[in-house]
């Protein structure tokens, strides 16, 4: 009983904006973030994420899978993040760069909940990320800026490739594919 | 020893020897012990790497100093090297010595070797003791020392960079600045922070950069906890609730944030609460740069602050109400309180009630129909500490009642009839809602009564229907208003009309407190007033306010009310006498808020009369004027629209007359302005007819202008002929003829030369003067003397200044060298000074022009059958030319001007005379032409040829009369 559930490209377009959307606002944190903790611009920053980027090779579900499972831990270590910079260094004032975070959290967790809604129409499954179990813990608070940067920058690179997955996907042929469902889900 | 023993001396001999070497080796002994100290054993190295203090133990035998060196390892350089003392511990003996680094210990290995020491005796150095820093090959890692370290405001911090194993090493920086660093070690790098300001509040970087990696350590700079105004309060007569100022900011946040305590329970910030009354209380408040603490007693009873009243309610009437509450607490009920109650309406109150647990207030004084807004706090009242929290708003309406009596004013319209009114009542005087109002008209004369029921909606009443109280007769009108609970007392007027005339009128000026109306009150006046305003220009159902006046009020300033004053409409403003009982009108104003520019321009009329114009205009219409007018002010238009301002009118006068015009068209704008400026104008245009006596009275002044100028100019004439005729007319001197002259002296007796004469052939029909020529012989000396400076003949300039040229001209390039063949040989064989002047008439002369080669190439078709056949080499042969002429005249040359030749041309043939060197016959037609003369003297010979052609043609022009007369004047 294999089926195909059509998915609106005028939805898809709209998980491409969100993606846009928290593309744009995790670079305005950056900013903030580099300016208020005096960063050099030319500083590096570690992978956090270790999960296969969703290459053209895949199929969208694979795609899919890949965008959510990177985006889930994202939005992991974002949480993380937010949480150690307030037990470590938040004061009580609320602040541009702060009111920022905070929407990047909420955008975040649209665009991962976006996706996830694609990757269940897809057939795919969410899966959900394991090293979660054991946060991280920094050793100094130095450590803590270098991780909570390289959170960011993660945040960046999986919004600007949800964004060119999305875009991938309103250009696809394929039909979104639901495995074992009668109903179709095709991208029209 | 035995042998000192037993030597034979006497036994008290013995023994002191003995004793003296019992002192002697036990004094050696001493001196022995003293000098071998003993080297410090066990030596052991203890460090804290937070506080950067390093913790030396030994066991160091009898010695109570000790020098302490303390050298990094790695470059073997002395840190630190002193004598220091030594604390031994009680258990075992051992001791201990601390001392804090500079640097994180964490930077580079330190050795540390010790000594005893015993004034100016040591022993040896103990074996060295390492604290292995962080800068071994073992640890290769890139790292910055000390971490997250908290410092006060203005210490000096040390940090060192520990650079990863084969990497180099490239700067440090405080925050963005760099630092300049000392090198500890082969990979480690120290550099000082010095007066530390406050770092941010995610604390300062301290960054450690290689060529291609960062490392780094945050350090918070602070201050310790600084509390203040600790108190502590009860609310419920059980608990204590404490409160404080955090004081100074620390800029420590987060983990480093200061904590509280109250008597070691923990607190949140600023306030804590604590479940017994206890008494006593000690704050403690800590961060990493320190604590502080601070302690309070007080008496329960005395720090009692009642809470907010609750669950209020009320009980109200028309005039009064009762409101009550709640407390949370039972303990209140004994607890003597003072209450605070506000009450919003429409002002705010401030009531205060005491007593034993007080839990209501009776509020009187309150208005019927009106909503209020109570709120209540209470404080101890026996020893009162501040008021405890508002309740939260409670509103209560009062009941409805009576409404009051409107104020009631009438209107006398423009055809007499009355109108009663009445001010709406507000919310405030009507008690509650209107049914209507209810209004009664009496004639006192006719003892008429008849009352009518208005809506809540109307204000007044016409009273149109009632022809009863027009004219002299009196009625009173009776109005009041009815609501639910009632009606209000009657509000009556007496009705009739009012002089409105008798009264004087002036301006008034608003302000920004209104329009200010002021009037002188007498003191035997006992009446009150009203002062009543419309717009001006309102006819019927004019929106109209007044205000009442006590008895001794002399001004009142008055604002926007019903009538909303508006900027360029004015405003009547009328002050009654006794308004109740027999209005009388004393004072009117009127004013502005604000004056405008007309809006409409006059109508301008326009009028000639006689050589005069009239402007007259009507008066602009009062809703035009939008300000008080202060004139008229009459322009002249001129050309490109520009005007000139001709008068400046009052506003009374309405006519203005331009005088002393010429015939033409001409254009005035009258515009009349007010404070505020002009208006666009009124514009009017006239043609002016030829005003006769204006034209008769200029001719008759030309002519007598003219005719004494010349009655003048004669006379002078006449009284200076002499001087006139030297300057104009001097005499000719005598040619000198040089050599052998036929004739010596006397008058000289040109006649011809055979070959030069001149045929004249006699054509009656034909001017001969334009036709014929002579022969002038040019003598260049005389030429030299042009007549340039000569006066001038202003009759004719024209003619003069051309013959100058003809002189001028002539010595540069003869313009006749045919002629000059034919002349020479006259001139050659005379060999006179003379010159033949005739020839150059100014007629002739207009014929050609100026340009020699123009002037020969022109001449020559017009004397083509003579002159021109100077082509020869002949010259100038005027014989031929005066039988030519007659055929030229017939058929003009193109380039002689019709009015050239018309106006003669040559004309010398014609006076070809006997010369004489002396005057002429008068009468001669051409005394002169052709007479031998100077250049100068060629004036002279102007006239006569005019003369000469006067008799022939010409009337006498003014010209020829002033030549005339100075011939006449010659002696």
């Amino acid at each position: 009983m294999g089926g195909v559930m059509t998915v609106k490209r005028s939805t898809v377009a709209k998980v491409a904006d969100l993606a846009a959307l928290v593309q744009h606002e995790c670079t305005d944190v950056l900013i903030q973030y580099r300016n208020q903790e005096n960063l050099p611009n030319d500083m590096g920053s570690d992978r956090l994420v270790f999960v296969s980027p969703p290459s053209s090779q895949l199929d969208i579900r694979s795609k899919l899978q890949s965008l959510h499972s990177g985006l889930d831990k994202c939005y992991s270590l974002l949480e993380r993040a937010i949480a150690l910079e307030k037990m470590e260094l938040d004061r009580d004032q609320m602040s541009e760069y702060k009111n920022g975070r905070r929407r990047l959290k909420e955008e975040l967790l649209n665009l991962l909940k976006s996706t996830e809604e694609l990757l269940k129409a897809a057939g795919g499954k969410p899966v959900r990320n394991q090293d979660d179990l054991e946060p991280y813990h920094p050793n100094n608070v130095f450590h803590l800026k270098l991780w909570v940067y390289s959170v960011y920058i993660e945040v960046k690179l999986w919004s600007k490739t949800a964004f060119t997955v999305m875009k991938e996907l309103q250009s696809a042929k394929e039909p979104l594919k639901r495995g074992k469902r009668s109903t179709r889900r095709t991208l029209q | 020893m035995s042998r000192l023993l037993n030597i034979p001396t006497s036994k008290p001999n013995c023994g002191l020897v003995w004793v003296a070497f019992v002192l002697l080796g036990i004094s050696a002994l001493n001196a022995q012990a003293k000098i071998v100290l003993t080297v410090p054993q066990q030596v052991s190295l203890s460090a804290n790497f937070f506080t950067q203090q390093l913790t030396i133990f030994w066991f160091g035998g009898e010695a109570t100093t000790f020098d302490v060196i303390i050298l990094r390892t790695e470059f073997n350089e002395t840190v630190f090297y002193n004598t220091v003392p030594a604390v031994v511990n009680q258990d075992g003996g051992r001791h201990q010595w601390t001392w804090t680094s500079v640097e994180p210990l964490e930077c580079t290995s330190l050795s540390v070797k010790i000594c005893s020491r015993d004034g100016m005796t040591k022993s040896e150095w103990s074996e060295p003791q390492i604290l292995k820093g962080r800068d071994l090959p073992s640890n290769s890692d890139h790292q910055v020392y000390p971490q997250d370290k908290v410092v006060p405001v203005g210490g000096n911090t040390t940090f060192c960079c520990i650079v990863e194993e084969g990497k180099e090493f490239r700067d440090l920086l405080y925050g963005s600045i760099e630092m300049n660093v000392k090198r500890l070690s082969r990979r480690s790098y120290a550099a000082t922070a010095v007066y530390q300001n406050l770092s941010g509040t995610t604390g300062t970087n301290v960054l450690c950069r290689l060529r291609d990696k960062l490392a780094g350590s945050v350090i918070f700079v602070g201050y310790p906890p600084q509390p203040t105004n600790f108190e502590c309060l009860t609310y419920d007569l059980t608990s204590a609730v404490c409160y404080w100022d955090t004081g100074r900011a620390t800029n420590l946040y987060g983990k480093r944030k200061t904590s509280y305590s109250i008597n070691k329970r923990v607190c949140p910030d600023r306030t804590c609460v604590l479940p017994q009354w206890d008494g006593n209380w000690t704050l403690v408040a800590v961060n990493p740069l320190g604590q502080y603490s601070l302690t309070y007693s007080a008496e329960l009873l005395h720090r009692v602050v009642p809470v907010a009243p609750d669950k209020l309610a009320d009980a109200a009437q028309a005039w009064n109400a009762t409101v009550h509450w709640q407390w949370p607490y039972s303990s209140y009920s004994t607890l003597a309180l003072v209450c605070q109650v506000q009450l919003a309406s429409r002002n705010i109150l401030l009531r205060n009630f005491s007593g034993v647990g007080v839990r209501s207030v009776f509020l009187p004084h309150l208005h019927p129909n009106t909503k209020y807004s109570v709120r209540v706090r209470c404080g101890s009242l026996n020893h009162f500490l501040k008021w405890g929290n508002w309740s939260k708003e409670f509103n209560f309406t009062t009941k409805s009642y009576a409404p009051e009596a409107p104020d009631v004013w009438m209107w006398v319209n423009r055809d007499n009839s009355v109108r009663v009114m009445w001010k709406p009542l507000t919310q405030w005087q009507s008690h509650g809602v209107l049914t209507g109002y209810e209004v009664t008209l009496w004639n006192l004369e006719g003892n008429e009564k008849q009352t009518n029921n208005l809506s809540p909606k109307n204000n007044s009443l016409n009273l149109t229907h009632w022809a009863s109280i027009t004219g002299d007769k009196k009625a009173i009108a009776s109005v009041k208003a009815k609501n639910v609970k009632g009606t209000s007392k009657p509000s009556s007027i007496m009705l009739g009309s009012i002089d409105d005339k008798s009264a004087p009128l002036a301006q008034t000026i608003y302000t920004s407190s209104g329009f200010p109306l002021s009037w002188q009150h007498s003191d035997n006046r006992s009446c009150s007033y009203l002062v009543e305003w419309c717009e001006a220009v309102c006819t019927s159902d004019c929106a109209v306010d007044w205000i009442r006046l006590d008895t001794g009020s002399s001004h009142v300033s008055i604002k926007d009310s019903i009538v909303k004053f508006q900027p360029g409409v004015r405003y009547n403003f009328s002050l009654y006498e006794c308004p109740s009982v027999s209005p009388v009108l004393i004072q009117r104003w009127q004013g502005y808020i604000q004056e405008l520019p007309p809006s409409i321009s006059v109508n301008l009329e326009i009028n000639q009369q006689d050589c005069d114009v009239v402007l007259s205009w009507e008066e602009i219409p009062l809703a035009g004027r939008r300000g008080f007018l202060l004139g008229y002010k009459v322009y002249k238009v001129n050309n490109f629209s520009n005007f000139t301002l001709l008068d400046d009118l009052s506003p009374e006068v309405r006519t203005y007359t331009v005088k002393d015009l010429y015939t033409s068209t001409y254009k005035f704008t009258v515009k009349a302005y007010t404070s505020a400026g002009e208006d666009t104008g009124g514009t009017a245009a006239i043609t002016l007819k030829q005003c006769a006596d204006g034209l008769i009275l200029e001719i008759l002044t030309a002519l007598g202008i003219v005719t004494l100028l010349l009655t003048t100019v004669s006379c002078f004439c006449y009284k200076k002929r002499r001087w006139v005729k030297k300057a104009f007319y001097p005499d000719i001197p005598e040619p000198k003829l040089p050599g052998d002259w036929s004739r010596t002296q006397g008058p000289l007796d040109v006649k011809p030369f055979p070959h030069s004469m001149v045929h004249i052939i006699e054509k009656p029909e034909r001017d001969f003067s334009k036709d014929t020529l002579v022969i002038i012989p040019e003598e260049e000396d005389y030429e030299g003397e042009g007549i340039g400076d000569e006066p001038v003949d202003t009759d004719e300039p024209q003619l003069l200044r051309y013959y100058n040229q003809v002189v001028d001209e002539r010595p540069i390039r003869p313009r006749f060298p045919d002629s000059s063949v034919s002349s020479s040989s006259s001139v050659d064989s005379a060999n006179t000074d003379v010159t033949y002047t005739g020839i150059q008439t100014s007629h002739s002369s207009l014929v050609f022009p100026s340009d020699s080669q123009g002037f020969s190439e022109g001449f020559q078709p017009h004397s083509g059958l003579s002159l021109s056949s100077g082509n020869t080499g002949e010259g100038y042969h005027p014989q031929m030319h005066s039988v030519a002429l007659g055929g030229n005249l017939a058929s003009p040359g193109p380039i002689v001007e019709p009015h050239a030749v018309g106006s003669g041309g040559y004309k010398p043939q014609n006076s070809w005379l006997l010369d004489s060197p002396t005057e002429g016959d008068e009468n001669s037609p051409a005394p002169s032409l052709g007479s031998p003369t100077s250049v100068a003297s060629t004036q002279f010979l102007l006239p006569d040829r005019e003369r000469h052609e006067e008799k022939r043609q010409q009337p006498p022009s003014a010209a020829n009369w002033f030549t005339n007369l100075l011939s006449s004047a010659k002696p």
